[in-house]
């Protein structure tokens, strides 16, 4: 019923690496079993896309790897320790932009970086401006996102990977509302995360391009 | 034993379990309720003071008390599920809240009953009164909450939580109220070592206690029974079971 | 140490920076809580004996709706924009933003409203010794309000029946607070000491500061889910 992919178990173990591994998830939502027995391994540098219809479990898939749902079975670990048992050490290496931005509508873009970094509890690694620059907002720094639109709100909700630095990147859909100059600014992020070893799963509806990265599939639901 | 344990508290078995045990507590109920109601209508000498109408605390008092260890029994199981992520706590505890709630409701009825010959009024706020009311509406709070969710696991941990603060909160209600009203009477059956009551009307009024227990106990198997179900519906056990009862009929 | 108060100190000053975007909204308990102890007199008749024994009750009781009301929009936006999302993902302890947001949300509504009780109270000529009770049980009390509050808040945000099922719940979580608020009032006015009260209230208080951010937290995720 279900299509796996797992990732080449040949590739050569490194102690430095990152590793999730997920085992024998199941999903259940209102009594209907979203998905069962799900089961992949990644390591540094993989990009694994989800895929399936709507309401095929996309979005819950995520949320439990994100920790913010919990599985009804099955193990993730992270690092080799269940992530149950590591959860802040986990959530620290760990970006999530789901269908909600997270962003506040009254603040400008400025002040929402602000938030997301000091939330984050790592320091910037370039000034907030260049952040600001990288998403194509320069000029709009004082104005507050109720009065941007909903593309450029999510430009802001996606700055968050850049200005964390986060290992594992989770992406329920992101390229929703972005224009086609939005999107390449994603794919380009994505594809410099995966060359400097980060790991990323993502669901989307769009065809994309990644450079230099083979991306893998999983399908969740029927055939 | 902790494979025993594991064996206990999965769905199946305790379902199994629960059809083997309601049985036997419902007869226990039945033999029990019979006693307790003859000795206490019939056995036991009349009240020199309140005469017959004395009776009433034979249901009174046991469904107050009942309703107070209900809500406990339903906190516990409630946490019990929250932290260990047992299915059969959650089950228990949901079952537990309407016949808590009744109980509540029978001590707050019965209390008013037995108020208009002694104190000439259908309500007066006595504090006993006024803390099993204010208990009635936290069991209220708890089922409608219960009912605000779509998923049961939700449910379930939401309002565990709400039976967890409201458990915290239960002695510092009850003290509160207690303070705040002077009108009640002294304590009569707590003080074990030298009871105020007669020992012909504590009897009954034991057992009576003991007949709510297992009717208690009877009525959570059986609404158990029924939850379980609901919540195990995806797993080949259940359908197994529905389709044997299908062919039956 | 330092960063966790760095955390604190980002939601917290994020909260007052939202709340003086929408500044009309700051005053509607406010205008609400003025409103409902007009409606007394009303109720009651203008009597002025009568009126000035049940003035503290009638203010307390308003502050408590209003607390209550006011209180069911503190996570409402976090809610619905994924900003409580990632505050559960953040790297801090999801206790300690809460607690923040809390506290937030007393400066911005709490505060206020002792100030206008306490006006309030003085124009209807509450002898002194009961303005000082009252001012001490509203200063001990409605922190509690909030805090035992967001517990029952992070619990229903978002649902259908959010508002009235909200008050469904935590008005008798509300009641001892009220009951020994307005034992210690009637004790001023009698001129007996109340320490007895205000030392219950500040128990209270103490206990709700140290468990009631941990289960607001623990309801927050749950609800996520």
């Amino acid at each position: 019923m279900m299509e796996r992919q797992t990732a080449q178990d040949d590739h050569t173990e490194d102690a430095g690496l990152s590793q999730l591994e997920v085992s024998g998830l199941e999903c259940i939502r209102q009594d209907i079993i979203l998905f069962q027995d799900i089961s992949f391994k990644l390591q540094s540098g993989d990009l694994l896309q989800v895929d399936g219809l709507n309401g095929s479990g996309k979005s819950s898939l995520l949320r439990i790897l994100a920790g913010l749902m919990q599985q009804n079975a099955g193990k993730i670990s992270w690092q080799r320790k269940e992530i149950s048992t590591c959860r802040y050490e986990y959530q620290q290496e760990l970006s999530y932009i789901g269908h909600l931005n997270g962003v506040k509508d009254a603040l400008t873009a400025l002040e929402n970086l602000r938030v997301m970094v000091a939330l984050a509890g790592s320091k910037p690694e370039f000034p907030l401006s260049k952040a600001l620059d990288q998403i194509e907002l320069v000029g709009m720094e004082s104005i507050p996102l109720s009065r941007m639109s909903a593309g450029q709100k999510r430009r802001v909700a996606l700055a968050r990977l850049f200005i964390t630095k986060a290992a594992i990147w989770l992406l329920d859909e992101p390229f929703t509302s972005l224009d086609a100059s939005g999107k390449l600014v994603i794919e380009r992020l994505i594809a410099e995360h995966c060359a400097c070893g980060g790991i990323i799963i993502f669901s989307t509806h769009q065809p994309m391009e990644i450079k230099d990265c083979s991306i893998m599939h999983i399908h969740l639901g029927k055939k | 034993m902790l494979k025993q344990f594991h064996q206990l508290v999965s769905p199946k078995y305790f379902y199994n379990l629960a059809v083997l045990l309601t049985p036997w507590f419902a007869w226990l109920t039945i033999l029990l309720m019979i006693a307790g109601l003859y000795g206490g209508l019939v056995f036991a000498p009349a009240d020199y003071q309140q005469g017959e109408s004395f009776r009433i605390i034979y249901v009174h008092v046991p469904s107050a008390w009942m309703s107070l260890f209900i809500y406990v029994v339903m906190a516990v199981a409630g946490g019990v599920g929250l932290i260990w992520h047992i299915k059969i706590a959650d089950v228990v505890a949901k079952s537990c809240a309407p016949i808590g709630a009744s109980f509540t409701f029978l001590a707050l009825a019965t209390g008013s009953l037995w108020g208009k010959p002694m104190w000439g009024t259908w309500w007066v706020w006595d504090a006993r009164l006024t803390s099993e009311l204010i208990l009635l509406f936290l069991y209220l709070g708890y089922m409608a909450l219960q009912s605000a969710f779509d998923d049961r696991r939700v449910a379930a941990r939401a309002s565990a939580i709400l039976a967890l603060v409201g458990l915290v909160n239960i002695p510092i209600i009850h003290y509160s109220v207690e303070w705040w009203s002077t009108l009640h009477q002294g304590a009569t059956v707590s003080k074990m070592d030298a009871p105020s009551i007669h020992i012909d009307m504590l009897i009954p009024l034991l057992i009576m206690a003991l007949a709510f227990k297992a009717y208690f106990v009877t009525i959570v198997l059986l609404r158990s029974r029924t939850e379980i179900l609901e919540y195990e519906c995806n797993s080949s056990w259940v359908s197994k079971l529905l389709n044997k009862v299908e062919s039956r009929t | 140490m330092t960063s966790y108060w760095n955390a604190f100190r980002v939601i917290f000053l994020r909260d007052i920076i939202l709340a003086s975007r929408y500044r009309a909204e700051l005053a509607n308990p406010l205008i609400f809580f003025i409103m409902v102890i007009v409606l007394f007199p009303f109720a009651f008749g203008s009597d002025p004996d009568l009126l000035r024994r049940v003035t503290a009750g009638m203010i307390w009781i308003t502050a408590l709706l209003a607390s209550s009301l006011s209180l069911e929009g503190i996570f409402r936006s976090d809610y619905a924009d994924g900003s409580a999302e990632q505050m559960v993902l953040s790297g801090y302890p999801l206790t300690l933003l809460v607690a923040a947001k809390i506290a937030a949300h007393w400066c911005l509504t709490g505060l206020p409203l002792i100030i206008i009780a306490m006006l309030t109270a003085y124009l209807l000529s509450l002898p002194t010794q009961a303005l000082q009770a009252l001012f001490l049980t509203l200063f001990l009390g409605t922190p509690v309000l909030s805090l035992i509050g967001a517990i029952a808040v992070a619990l229903t945000v978002g649902l259908r029946s959010g508002g009235m099922l909200l008050s469904l719940i935590i008005l008798p979580l509300y009641m001892p607070i009220l009951i020994f608020s307005m034992l210690a009032v009637e004790n001023a006015m009698a001129d007996i000491p109340f320490d007895a009260e205000l030392y219950f209230l500040s128990g209270m208080l103490v206990l709700s500061v140290t468990l009631a951010p941990i289960a607001t937290a623990y309801s927050l995720r749950i609800r996520m889910s």
